[in-house]
């Protein structure tokens, strides 16, 4: 259910196209698009210097996410496959996993009180939060103890079935607005940057 | 503010139903509310209150989006935070999109996750004008523009009479009698407009072009019914207004029969004709659109103009027009042609793409019930040219110009302010 309705959002991106520009176009919208995509977000980005900790605990957040999803596909095929993960491997992830579910929860009680944030926060951005904490909560523990089963697929359920109601689909969307970034900055010659003149 | 028709209420709401493509849709989605674009908006940083947060404009946009597209705004409103459009956001969305937002786009390119918040903000305007609600301050300049073919409602004879009396002082600077500054010339290589604000209070900025042009020896030409390049339409959100507008400098062109349109001095009039005209009309314009920046630096590059970096002995600054730099992609060319004027040019900080608006801009100098607000976001830009110990600030944007004037005055920061142009005629030699 959840990927048919992140497909249909992102079908619909598809679907409703790039803009089309008429004014005569002054930069390489490729290289912009690939700039966007990739050094764009450190390259003198004040979100990242100015909020070190933020930006840190946010990459190391998004980082655990995605392992977490990963690592549950790996269950889900390991039901047919049935193969052993060697002993390091899940040491690595338990303590990966359980440092990104810290940086999560640090990010919730930051949204909870910082009053800036807060006030731009709803229900869905706490619920957001907390459901991506509590699955690679649920990873980690799961990965220790297989008794954690259960609750690891539940909690995996449950994300599974809010992501496409509320914010998390920007798993979709931020790579779309990467892709119109890099394309508005590249069609006009501002991205990538060039070299100040000195 | 009167209770809100439910025609204007469809009216603004169809902009966000029908999007034309997939560029609205995306940015009303990626939001994550992470906050981080506070510290790099001038309004936020001035004011420090929590409604000057970009993402709070986003999310005025987003709620109704929400509310009125996705299933979840309509079934349960409170956990997304999805308004409804009633008169209470309607009047949240004028003060938070006309007037906190110069739609600098810093904000943009410092969100975390690449949000366009300034185009945004643009679509919020869009449907406060499609609900007529667009600021009457602003709303005139627009309307002067599309009446009287500019937007100061200069009549033609005191336009001719302006340029006649600067083209006696090119006469009799250059001690040339054919020395002009030519009007309505058919055939011209070059169609040059100006920003309103030159005849009206910088004629000398006029002259210093015409200077230029007669240097390099240019076959050019102004008009005296359409040589407005500023568009408020832009900042006003009413696309058709900014299309009629657009429409009356094409056809300029064309009637003139020149194979070059070169855009005054002025930001946001450069973006909407260079990179907005062409959509509004949806037409791909069949003649070159410059900047002024950009034929200078011709002029420069192919010797066709020369110029003494001695005669300028002051220490000069450079002020980064948003609309020419961070979304105009013309970072190097400013610093190219006042390097080549001057010898002791320092940096701000930051400067180029990063560097911080004056607080002109999103229409702000034409909307004088935010006057307050302006002077104190302007407050970051004075303390960046004071930290410069710079007494000449240059900027290619009349706009800045005139916000730049007012901060000069306001926070006492004792500098000229000029044009590029200004910058470039003092330093140019002339070879009779």
């Amino acid at each position: 259910m959840c990927i048919i309705a992140l497909m249909t959002h992102f079908i619909r991106l598809i679907y409703l196209g790039k803009p089309k520009d008429y004014s005569r176009k002054s930069g390489n919208v490729t290289k912009a698009v690939a700039y966007s995509a990739t050094v764009a977000m450190i390259d003198h980005k004040e979100s990242a210097y100015l909020h070190i900790p933020t930006y840190f605990a946010g990459m190391i957040y998004h980082i655990g996410t995605f392992v977490s999803f990963l690592l549950l596909l790996f269950f889900f095929i390991n039901m047919i496959l049935q193969i052993t993960l060697p002993q390091w491997v899940v040491w690595v992830l338990i303590a990966g996993l359980s440092l990104s579910a810290l940086c999560g929860f640090s990010l919730l009680i930051k949204r909870a009180v910082n009053k800036p944030m807060r006030s731009l926060s709803n229900a869905d951005d706490f619920i957001s939060n907390l459901l991506v904490s509590l699955f690679q909560l649920a990873s980690v523990a799961y990965l220790l103890c297989s008794c954690k089963e259960l609750s690891y697929y539940l909690s995996a359920t449950i994300l599974l079935l809010y992501m496409p109601v509320g914010k998390l689909k920007h798993l979709v969307y931020f790579f779309a607005a990467r892709y119109h970034l890099g394309f508005f900055y590249g069609w006009r010659n501002v991205w990538p940057p060039k070299k100040p003149l000195q | 503010m009167k209770k809100l028709t439910k025609e204007q209420i469809d009216k603004a709401l169809k902009i966000l139903r029908m999007p034309e493509d997939s560029k609205l849709v995306t940015h009303l989605n990626a939001c994550v509310h992470c906050g981080l674009c506070a510290t790099s908006c001038v309004y936020f940083l001035t004011m420090k209150e929590d409604k000057y947060v970009p993402a709070r404009k986003v999310e005025l946009v987003a709620s109704l989006y929400r509310r009125y597209c996705t299933l979840t705004g309509k079934i349960i409103p409170k956990l997304v935070n999805a308004r409804e459009l009633d008169e209470k956001m309607a009047e949240e969305m004028i003060d938070l999109l006309y007037g906190a937002c110069t739609i600098c786009g810093r904000c943009v390119k410092h969100c975390s996750i690449g949000v366009d918040i300034a185009y945004v903000v643009k679509v919020g305007r869009q449907m406060l004008a499609a609900m007529d609600l667009v600021p009457p301050s602003l709303q005139s300049t627009v309307d002067a523009a599309l009446n009287t073919g500019n937007n100061m409602g200069i009549t033609t004879e005191e336009f001719t009479d302006t340029i006649q009396w600067m083209e006696e002082e090119l006469i009799d600077e250059m001690q040339d009698e054919n020395a002009r500054i030519p009007l309505d010339e058919k055939n011209k290589n070059i169609l040059y407009t100006l920003n309103p604000r030159e005849p009206k209070f910088f004629p000398l900025s006029i002259s210093a072009m015409a200077k230029i042009f007669y240097a390099a020896k240019e076959s050019w030409t102004l008009s005296t019914s359409m040589y407005d390049v500023t568009n408020y339409g832009y900042y006003s959100g009413k696309n058709e207004h900014a299309a009629i507008i657009a429409k009356k400098l094409y056809d300029e062109v064309k009637k003139l029969n020149t194979n070059t349109l070169v855009l005054g001095e002025c930001g946001h009039g450069s973006r909407s004709t260079r990179w907005e005209g062409p959509n509004y009309l949806s037409t791909e314009y069949d003649f070159t659109t410059l900047t002024v920046v950009e034929i200078i630096n011709d002029y420069i590059r192919s010797s066709r103009i020369k110029l003494d970096k001695t005669i300028i002995n002051e220490k000069v600054t450079i002020h980064d027009p948003c609309n020419l730099v961070r979304n105009g992609g013309l970072l190097n060319e400013i610093r190219f042609a006042v390097k080549s004027a001057v010898a002791d040019v320092v940096e701000m900080d930051p400067y180029g793409n990063d560097n911080f608006c004056c607080g002109g801009g999103g229409g702000q100098l034409a909307m004088s019930e935010y006057n307050e607000r302006r002077l104190n976001i302007g407050a970051i830009k004075a303390e960046q040219i004071r930290k410069t110990k710079a007494t000449i600030v240059v900027t290619p944007c009349h706009n800045c110009i005139d916000q730049l004037t007012q901060l000069n005055h306001h926070y006492k920061l004792n500098i000229k302010i000029k044009s590029i142009a200004e910058i470039v005629a003092d330093a140019l030699v002339v070879e009779n």
